[in-house]
């Protein structure tokens, strides 16, 4: 997976495990952790990382005078400073060494997200956030919320969706997600899966229309909404919503999202194939 | 559904469709609707949260869309409602439901938006509400855009 590497330059142990939790959380592979500035800038040529968060207190230099070395190996290297107190000297003394950004600790979830698509020039990494942060958090909760809702087990998957639009006959759920990442989510099924999957879910065979369109619309309620609720249990400081469903049935349906970084999760399961296409605006 | 929610989307349809190049638009009608829209080929949902629970659905023809998008684009020539096309219709919505939101501030009524979502496809069927809900037609110079609005306060 499309990771972003990075290394933690931290003398205390507690704060480069914090900062390492806030990570593992996220699309980020801490690749090294340095406690001094000799020992971090040997781990910066030997791990090459994409990313550097640096401490300003270290017990062999400051934070100032670790970035200027490392940036004297390379000087493309991108440091975020985290420290415990931000004063317009330091940033000024920082922005001179080349730091790129200041965080004050103690440094949420969501500010680090940030700060790495600011400073992310490539798309790749953007789409790796949005992947690893965003659309799995959907994807855990079709898993969970199938299991839940019809009690089939199911095999699911993310991939980037590229198509200008989405083509469906079946049953279409369009969910507005509000907050930060804004966006939408599709939940949607072909006509044959949709039946399958009301008869479990209402334990017959004979299903009508109605029932067919409320069956996908409640799961798609409970699904996107688990989704949502997976986001803000990890980023605390920002709420993500979801807008009442629109329910669309019939076929030759197209639904486009102009400007959306959009992914597809596919659940396999034994009533068929159970689709999200979920979308976010890029940036805020 | 509370009747002060409709008029802040109709005066930011007003407001904003002459500010992008449109003639003056006029209410020529409001119906209610229940529970389904048919779609009149390109039909733009967009949802609130927050205060206000709901979605909004912007309901038009091709040849209106078409109309829409080549005023959009400087009166580029537009033959079909390509990715361009959506493109342009779905930022006129974005721009109309940020005004709206503007519009619900004023009644102390805090909003937030979600991205639209372009349909299309003549004739299918759109549920956004379980009950009934109220439909204002816009005319713009021949031009008829259809306001479906099936919104709520938050309890």
């Amino acid at each position: 997976m499309e990771k972003v590497r990075v290394m933690i330059v931290d003398d205390s142990k507690i704060s480069r495990t914090i900062l390492a939790n806030h990570l593992s959380k996220t699309n980020f592979e801490v690749v090294a952790m340095a406690a001094n500035a000799a020992e971090a800038l040997k781990l910066y040529q030997e791990h090459n990382p994409e990313l550097v968060t640096m401490d300003m207190n270290l017990p062999d230099a400051d934070g100032i005078e670790c970035t200027k070395r490392i940036r004297g190996f390379d000087p493309e290297a991108k440091i975020i400073m985290i420290s415990a107190m931000k004063d317009a000297s330091l940033v000024a003394k920082g922005r001179a060494v080349g730091i790129s950004a200041f965080l004050q600790k103690p440094v949420s979830t969501n500010d680090i997200i940030d700060t790495l698509l600011l400073l992310s020039q490539q798309q790749a990494n953007k789409v790796a956030v949005l992947r690893e942060s965003y659309a799995k958090a959907f994807e855990r909760a079709l898993q969970q919320g199938l299991l839940n809702i019809i009690g089939v087990n199911s095999k699911t998957s993310v991939d980037s969706y590229d198509k200008r639009y989405l083509e469906i006959d079946g049953v279409a759920v369009i969910i507005g997600l509000t907050g930060y990442p804004v966006g939408r989510a599709i939940m949607y099924m072909s006509r044959d899966t949709v039946k399958a999957f009301t008869s479990t879910m209402l334990g017959t065979d004979e299903v009508t229309d109605e029932e067919m369109n409320e069956a996908v619309e409640e799961a798609a309620n409970i699904v996107i909404g688990r989704g949502a609720s997976n986001i803000n249990d990890v980023f605390k400081d920002k709420e993500m919503r979801i807008t009442p469903p629109g329910t669309i049935s019939g076929s030759g349906i197209k639904i486009a999202s102009p400007k959306l970084t959009t992914f597809k999760l596919t659940a396999s399961s034994q009533v068929g194939d159970i689709f999200i296409n979920v979308g976010f605006a890029e940036g805020e | 559904m509370d009747a002060k929610l409709i008029n802040p989307f109709i005066d930011a349809f007003i407001t904003v469709m002459p500010q992008i190049g449109f003639p003056i638009p006029k209410r020529t009608r409001a119906y209610v609707q229940s529970k389904v829209i048919t779609n009149f080929g390109v039909a733009v949902m967009l949802g609130f949260t927050k205060q206000i629970r709901g979605n909004v659905i912007y309901n038009m023809n091709d040849d209106t869309a078409k109309f829409i998008a080549s005023t959009m684009m400087m009166g580029m020539p537009i033959n079909e409602v390509d990715a361009m096309a959506q493109s342009a219709i779905a930022e006129m919505s974005n721009m109309l439901a940020a005004n709206t939101a503007t519009n619900l501030t004023a009644l102390e009524l805090e909003v937030d938006i979600s991205t639209p979502s372009v349909t299309v496809g003549k004739d299918t069927k759109i549920k956004i509400g379980s009950g009934q809900y109220l439909t204002i037609e816009m005319d713009m110079g021949g031009h008829k855009v259809d306001i479906a609005i099936a919104v709520d306060r938050d309890m």
